[in-house]
C-alpha cells in the first residue's frame, strides 16, 4: 500500500515561501510525475514527502497516517537521486546492501533480494565493481536496484534520467516503465522533461512557482488544458496563442473570430463568456494545415522552413506580427518571405479568457 | 592574435604592451634560434633551468657538505680546518648499552632527544589529526558564524612560531596569566607550568596543536565539503545512524585528505623546534629537548659545539624523514588504487 496524500502543505525556506499549500491524493500503485519549469519546487515537494526536509505547515499522510514528524527512514519510501548518489567506495553489492544492513535484515535475506534486484535490473555481471568502472546507464541501474532492494511503499525519482544521452534516456524510459507495471508500486516521478512525463505518469501534476496549474492524465492535459501555461507546456512544439474574440455563444457552438480574419464556430458552448469579450485562442502546431482555395484562413508570411522530411515545421508571421508555428504533415515545397493561407479546425481550437483560463465549458 | 592585440590597445595595459611588446619581440630573437637548436625537450630544459639552479645552490649543494661535515671532527667552522673522522659520528650515535636508555649510550644527549621527539610526535600527531577531525566536522555543519570560527582557528597559523612562543609564555610562566586567572577565581596556589617535566611537555604538545591546528582543519573541511550532499541524503533515506555514516561514508571518503594531514603532520612534528625552544628552551632539564633543538645547540650554540655531530645527527633524522614519507606515498597509493572512482 503506498497512497500519499497532501493536504496544504507549504514550504517556505527563511521568509521565502517556495510552496503555497499544495492539496493532492496520490493513489497507491498510481505512477505519478512532477513537470514544470526548472525552479518550480519540484523538487522541493518530492523532499517534502521523502522526509529529507519538514513542510512549513500542511499535513503529509502516508496511507492516511500523518508523517509530518516521522523521520526518512521510517516512512517506508526509497529515493533515486539525480545524481545516483551511489557511494563511490563501495562496490555495486556493498550499495546496495548498505540500507538493508541498517535494518539488521539477515545476510541471506539480503543476498536473495539483491540477486532478485540483480536479475531484474540486468546488473548482475558488475556487482563487484565499483560506481566508477560504470557507465551512467549502469549506474542509473543501480541507483534503482538500491531502491528496488528495499521493497518500499513507494519509489521516489528526482530526474533520474536527466543525466543520460538521449537515447540512453529512451530505452530507460521504457525499462522504468516496465518496472512500475511488474512492481506494481507507487512512483512519483519530478521531471523538467514533458516527454518523460507523458510517456510514463498515470497521471502528471503540473507545477509552476509553487502551485499545482493542473493534475490530469497525460492526454487530458494535453486535450483539455487547464490555462495558457498547461497549454503552452504540455506538447512539442508549444501550443500557438493568437488574439480572438467571441462573436456569438450559441446553444451548441461557440463563434470565434481569430486575428479577425477567420471565423470559426468551436462545437463547445462557453458558460462563462459573452460576445464580444477578447479572448486567447490557442492552436497546436499540429492542427493547423494550409487552406484550400477559397476555404476561409489567416494569412501568413513565411520566415523559417525546417523540411524534417515526414514533416514540415513552418515559422511564419501573421499580420499583427505574433510568430506561428505549423507542423505540416508530409513533404511542401515552401520557402521565406512566401505568402501562404493557413487554418484550422474549430474542434481544435482551445479557447482562453483573459485571466489565462481554460473558458468554462469549451 | 590579431584580435588580442586590439584588446591591449587602450588604457593602462595598453601602454604596457607598448613597452613589453618590444621587449619581447627582442627576447623572441634567441629563443627562436634556441629552440631551432635544441628541439622542444631541450627548451623545457632550458626553462627548468632557474628552478634547477636555485635548488641545486640552497639544497643539493648544503646537503652534500653537511654530509661531508658529518665526516669531519672538531670545532672548527671551516671545512678545511677539520679533520677527516670517517664514520666516527654514527659509530657514536649508535654505540649504545641500549637504545631504549639514553643513559647508556655514548651520545645519551641525541637519545634522549630522540626518545622525546618520538613520544612528541606520536602524541602530537594522534591529538593533532583528533582535534582538528573534530573542529572540521563542527565548522562544516550550519553553525552561526561558521566563517568567523574557521577564521579564528586558521589564525595562529598566521603567526611566526616565535610569537607563539612568546604568547604561551606569558600564559603560562609562573607569574603569568594562566595563574594569574586560576589565582583570582579560585584562590589556587602558583603553579609553575613549564618547570614542571610532565606539565612542559604536555604544553608544548598543546601549543603546537594550537598554532598548527587551523591548517589541517581546513585541509579536512576542504575534503569534507568535497563529500556529496546526496551521499548523506541516500543515506539518511536508508536510514543509517550517524555513528555508521560517519564510519562507512565520511570517514573512507575523507582518507585522502587525512593521510596528506598525516604525512604534513608527522613531518612537522618531527622538525618541532621554533615554538618549543622559545616556549621552554629545551627546559626543565632536558625533558623538553627535542632532535632539532639538540642539532641546532651542537651545531652552533653550546660551548660544547661538534659540529660534525650535528651534521651526523641531521643526516640521520633526514633518513627517518625519507623514511617516513615513503610509507606515507606507499599507503596513499594503495588507498588510491583501494578507492578508485
Ligand atoms: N535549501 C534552500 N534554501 C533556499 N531556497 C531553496 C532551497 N532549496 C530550493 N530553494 C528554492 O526553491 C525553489 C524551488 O527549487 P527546486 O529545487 O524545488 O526546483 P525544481 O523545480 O526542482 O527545479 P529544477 O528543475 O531546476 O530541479 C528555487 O527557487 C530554489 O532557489
Ligand atoms: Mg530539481
Amino acid at each position: 500500500m503506498g497512497r500519499i496524500t497532501l493536504e496544504k502543505l507549504t514550504k517556505s525556506y527563511g521568509s521565502v515561501e517556495i510552496l503555497h499549500g499544495i492539496d493532492l491524493d496520490i493513489q497507491d500503485g498510481e505512477f505519478v510525475v512532477f513537470v514544470g519549469p526548472s525552479g518550480c519546487g519540484k523538487s522541493t515537494l518530492l523532499r517534502q514527502i521523502a522526509g529529507l526536509d519538514k513542510p512549513t505547515s500542511g499535513e503529509l499522510k502516508i496511507n492516511g497516517k500523518l508523517v509530518n514528524d516521522v523521520p526518512a527512514a521510517d516512512r517506508g519510501l526509497a529515493m533515486v537521486f539525480q545524481s545516483y548518489a551511489l557511494y563511490p567506495h563501495m562496490s555495486v553489492r556493498q550499495n546496495l546492501a548498505f540500507g538493508l544492513e541498517n535494518a539488521r535484515m539477515p545476510k541471506a535475506e539480503i543476498d536473495s533480494r539483491i540477486a532478485e534486484a540483480a536479475r531484474m535490473l540486468e546488473i548482475g555481471d558488475y556487482l563487484d565493481r565499483r560506481p566508477g568502472q560504470l557507465s551512467g546507464g549502469q549506474r542509473q541501474r543501480v541507483a534503482i536496484g538500491r531502491a528496488i532492494v528495499r521493497n518500499p511503499t513507494a519509489f521516489l525519482l528526482d530526474e533520474p534520467l536527466s543525466n543520460l544521452d538521449a537515447e540512453l534516456r529512451i530505452s530507460m524510459r521504457a525499462e522504468l516503465s516496465a518496472l512500475h507495471q511488474r512492481l506494481k508500486t507507487t512512483m512519483i516521478y519530478v521531471t523538467h522533461d514533458q516527454i518523460e512525463a507523458m510517456t510514463l505518469a498515470n497521471r502528471i501534476v503540473v507545477l509552476r512557482k509553487g502551485n499545482i496549474e493542473q493534475v490530469g492524465t497525460p492526454l487530458e492535459l494535453y486535450n483539455r488544458p487547464a490555462n495558457r501555461f498547461v497549454a503552452g507546456f504540455i506538447g512539442a512544439p508549444s501550443m500557438n496563442f493568437l488574439p480572438g474574440s467571441i462573436l456569438a455563444v450559441n446553444l451548441v457552438d461557440t463563434v470565434v473570430t481569430v486575428l479577425g480574419e477567420e471565423t470559426l464556430a468551436v462545437p463547445r458552448p462557453a458558460e462563462t463568456a459573452e460576445a464580444g469579450e477578447k479572448i486567447t485562442v490557442g492552436v497546436r502546431p499540429q492542427h493547423i494545415r494550409l487552406a484550400g482555395p477559397g476555404e476561409d484562413c489567416i494569412g501568413a508570411k513565411v520566415t523559417l522552413v525546417e523540411a524534417l522530411g515526414a514533416e514540415t515545421v513552418v515559422h511564419a508571421r501573421v499580420s499583427t506580427g505574433e510568430l506561428l508555428l505549423a507542423v505540416l504533415a508530409g513533404q511542401h515545397a515552401l520557402s521565406a518571405g512566401e505568402d501562404i493561407r493557413l487554418t484550422f479546425d474549430a474542434k481544435d481550437l482551445h479557447l482562453f479568457g483573459g485571466d489565462g483560463l481554460r473558458i468554462a465549458g469549451t | 592574435m590579431s584580435a588580442n592585440i586590439k584588446r591591449h590597445r587602450t588604457g593602462l595595459g595598453g601602454i604596457a604592451f607598448a613597452v613589453i611588446r618590444p621587449v619581447m619581440s627582442l627576447i623572441d630573437i634567441p629563443l627562436r634560434a634556441l629552440q631551432r637548436a635544441t628541439g622542444q625537450g631541450g627548451m623545457a630544459s632550458f626553462f627548468i633551468l632557474p628552478n634547477m639552479a636555485v635548488f641545486t645552490i640552497f639544497v643539493l649543494i648544503p646537503f652534500a657538505i653537511n654530509f661531508v661535515y658529518s665526516m669531519t671532527g672538531g670545532i672548527e667552522i671551516f671545512l678545511n680546518q677539520r679533520d677527516f673522522v670517517g664514520a666516527e659520528h654514527y659509530r657514536d650515535i649508535f654505540t649504545c648499552g641500549s637504545y631504549l636508555d639514553p643513559a647508556s649510550c655514548r651520545r645519551d644527549g641525541f637519545w634522549t632527544a630522540a626518545q622525546n621527539t618520538t613520544l612528541f610526535v606520536i602524541l602530537q600527531v594522534t591529538l593533532l589529526i583528533i582535534v582538528s577531525l573534530i573542529t572540521a566536522l563542527i565548522l562544516n555543519r550550519q553553525i552561526i558564524g561558521r566563517s568567523f570560527w574557521r577564521a579564528m582557528f586558521f589564525f595562529p597559523v598566521l603567526l611566526s612560531p616565535v610569537v607563539v612562543g612568546l604568547i604561551w609564555r606569558w600564559i603560562l610562566q609562573r607569574d603569568g596569566l594562566l595563574n594569574f586567572v586560576l589565582l583570582e577565581a579560585f584562590g589556587a596556589e602558583q603553579f609553575n607550568w613549564l618547570t614542571d617535566r610532565t606539565a612542559a611537555f604536555a604544553a608544548t604538545i598543546g601549543v603546537s596543536i594550537w598554532a598548527h591546528m587551523g591548517f589541517y582543519t581546513l585541509i579536512l573541511l576542504a575534503g569534507l565539503q568535497a563529500i556529496p550532499k546526496d551521499l548523506y541524503e541516500a543515506a539518511e533515506m536508508d536510514g543509517t545512524s550517524k555513528s555508521r555514516v560517519f564510519r562507512r561514508i565520511t570517514l573512507p571518503l575523507l582518507m585522502p585528505n587525512l593521510i596528506v594531514v598525516l604525512v604534513l603532520a608527522l613531518i612537522k612534528a618531527v622538525q618541532v623546534f621554533d615554538e618549543v625552544y622559545v616556549l621552554t628552551g629545551g627546559g626543565p632539564g632536558t625533558s623538553t629537548m627535542y632532535l632539532v633543538q639538540y642539532i641546532y645547540e651542537k651545531g652552533f650554540a653550546s660551548e660544547l659545539r661538534n659540529p660534525g655531530l650535528a651534521a651526523a645527527a641531521s643526516i640521520i633524522m633526514g633518513a627517518v624523514l625519507v623514511v617516513l614519507t615513503l610509507m606515507q606515498m606507499a599507503a596513499s597509493r594503495r588507498n588510491e588504487k583501494k578507492g578508485e572512482r
